[in-house]
């Protein structure tokens, strides 16, 4: 369970790939390499709180906007986050999301890359025995 | 990638794979590559060149570059033209980074004059222009002014005092592209644009003071119409394109194209290949809110481009003006754009989509500038940080056989995970500033996945443009100086 950078997808992007057992933990494991993309995570501290509700027509879509949400919110309101707690709908179409983190310090902060979307390239939620497991490009 | 069969050579640098190659293909696909290019081209490039070719509507062939590479959707270095009535418009086919482009700004200083002060030079721009994950941008414009701004581009900004005047003219499509309705922006992309005029961006966006190399490329007579006069004289290029605006645009895009083909009962081979009909109120929609993103993009390098002018004056005590810092011109390669060409014997209309791809009109075209007209529309094409750039135009040829279009630089060979696992960003700038040229990051991770060795070789790919016919080599720019976003 967690993510795996994959290093012959997306010459020029960055793709992974991720694993849980569940939908949240599946959730989380994105929102947590969208971050180790963004900053090194041990970095980060958690002294801002985020709570968020989305919506979508199906478990896809879902899990695509909740990770252009945070995208969004790195370039509008300067935030990182580095927790997650993710609670995913048993239909798989709302959550409910508490994340933690903080404002960009350029000081503190060990920056990396700057994630500006989500491709659907290869996107998809799948199972696989008991796992749940994705595939993610996103753009740089 | 392993010979394919299925790849006929047409000419000493130009492959075709005919429509027999996959169910499907409406037209042939067309590849330029030299023979060592095509040999090291990821097999990507044909899937998705060929997935290109049997899209509703596409015309004459789908084009892939000499600097082609793996994208999603469309490859990156791809040309497709569609008819404006019975072809689609695909958000793929011009890529999450609408109008990222190039800037080329020459000086009249000569590198014996900047050498000395390359790392105060360097360093002043880098706290000027805005680099790396999350900035904003110095000048902030309010959502207010959007509406004008998106709508105007250069042209808004010249208006403004933040233009010279004859910044416009050396612009793609005079500073701005008509058809622009910020009604069709969403407020995210609104919310996200904002605060990013004059910020580079990260990945592989940068900022480079470069030198005319001679060895390398010169060829004289072409050089002086863009003011190219001496042999080390100093110029500055810029790759950044519409930043958060333009990636949400196309984020919101896609969704909405993705029920829309459902629709309209288009099946595409691969979800990065969403698209409409251009004349559908969806795919009407998205080219106006496009437009805006180009726009955008053309006033955030716009605004870069002063910030450089005010730290060249910084640095050599003398105004911009005085220092003949005038912008050489301005090129999108990721855009669609409808344009008139001539295509089996008829002059029509089509909808040209580049992504990765750049404009490149012959002599004599009225879309080119005045001061141009009767030499080609410039070319930039930026290499890796390490091996130089180009300035070429464009050609008649490129206008008969490629709807005006040709390359957009190096293209990378290996992935940004490979990259940083063969090299570290401290090593490779210390190794850079040996050779000559200083570097200034905003992360090392992203100087590291950047190095050199991740692209094409920039002069086989140029090279090979040139040989094809479809742009001419003016100069080359070797790199003395770096930002990295």
């Amino acid at each position: 369970m967690g993510y795996r950078f994959l290093p012959d997808v997306a010459l020029a992007d960055i793709a992974f790939e991720a694993e849980s057992s569940s939908t949240d933990g599946l959730f989380e494991t994105c929102a947590l390499a969208i971050t180790d993309i963004m900053v090194d995570p041990k970095t980060l501290r958690s002294t801002t709180e985020r709570k968020l509700s989305l919506e979508s027509e199906n478990l896809d879509r879902l899990l695509y906007d909740f990770m252009t949400e945070l995208i969004v919110m790195k370039d509008v309101d300067s935030l990182l986050f580095g927790e997650f707690k993710v609670t995913v709908s048993p239909g798989g179409t709302s959550l409910t999301a508490v994340l933690r983190g903080e404002q960009i310090d350029r000081v503190r902060h060990r920056l990396r890359n700057d994630v500006k979307a989500v491709t659907m390239h290869l996107f998809g939620i799948r199972r696989e025995g008991i796992a749940w497991k994705t595939t993610v490009v996103l753009d740089i | 990638m392993p010979a394919n069969p299925a790849i006929k050579q047409v000419s000493e640098v130009a492959w075709e794979i005919p429509t027999s190659y996959k169910p499907g293909m409406q037209v042939p696909a067309r590849l330029y590559a030299s023979k060592k290019l095509l040999d090291s081209m990821d097999s990507g490039v044909i899937e998705q060149v060929t997935n290109v070719a049997c899209l509703p509507g596409i015309v004459r062939y789908a084009y892939a570059m000499a600097d082609a590479h793996w994208g999603y959707g469309f490859p990156i270095g791809g040309v497709a033209a569609f008819d404006p009535e019975k072809g689609v418009i695909s958000p793929g086919g011009i890529g999450f980074d609408i109008n990222c482009g190039m800037r080329l700004i020459r000086t009249n200083l000569s590198f014996s004059e900047v050498k000395p002060k390359i790392k105060e030079l360097v360093d002043l721009i880098f706290d000027l222009v805005p680099a790396g994950v999350g900035v904003k941008g110095s000048q902030n414009f309010g959502q207010s002014q959007m509406g004008d701004i998106t709508s105007l581009g250069v042209k808004w900004c010249a208006e403004n005092d933040l233009a010279w005047e004859d910044d416009p003219q050396h612009v793609e499509e005079g500073g701005f592209i008509k058809g622009a309705d910020i009604t069709k922006v969403s407020r995210q992309a609104l919310s996200r644009g904002t605060s990013q005029f004059g910020t580079l961006g990260s990945g592989n966006h940068y900022l480079e003071i470069q030198v005319v190399d001679p060895e390398r490329h010169l060829d004289r007579d072409l050089a002086k119409e863009f003011g190219i006069v001496h042999d080390d004289q100093v110029m500055v290029m810029i790759h950044c394109g519409s930043r958060g605006f333009g990636h949400q645009v196309c984020t919101d895009y896609l969704r909405v194209f993705e029920s829309g083909m459902k629709r309209f009962g288009i099946e595409v081979r691969d979800r990065d290949l969403a698209c409409v009909p251009f004349s559908s109120k969806e795919g009407q929609d998205y080219y106006a809110a496009m437009v805006c993103a180009a726009n955008f993009a053309f006033v955030n390098r716009q605004i870069i481009v002063n910030r450089v002018r005010d730290a060249f004056s910084g640095v050599f005590h003398r105004d911009a003006e005085a220092l003949d810092m005038h912008l050489i011109y301005d090129v999108c390669h990721n855009v669609a754009k409808v344009e008139t060409h001539t295509y089996d014997g008829t002059k029509a209309k089509v909808l040209v989509h580049r992504k990765g791809a750049t404009r490149s009109f012959g002599p004599g075209n009225p879309d080119v500038p005045a001061p141009y007209r009767k030499i080609g529309q410039p070319v930039i094409i930026g290499g890796s940080m390490e091996t130089g750039s180009y300035l070429l135009v464009g050609t008649q040829k490129a206008m008969t056989e490629t709807f005006g279009s040709t390359a957009h630089g190096s293209g990378r060979t290996m992935s940004r995970t490979a990259a940083k696992r063969e090299v570290r960003g401290s090593e490779l700038q210390r190794k850079m500033l040996d050779r000559g040229i200083y570097v200034k990051a905003a992360t090392m991770d992203g100087l590291a996945e950047e190095a050199g060795m991740a692209y094409k070789d920039i002069s086989e790919v140029v090279e090979t443009m040139d040989r094809a016919g479809i742009s001419k080599k003016v100069a080359a720019l070797r790199p003395v100086g770096n930002i990295k976003g």
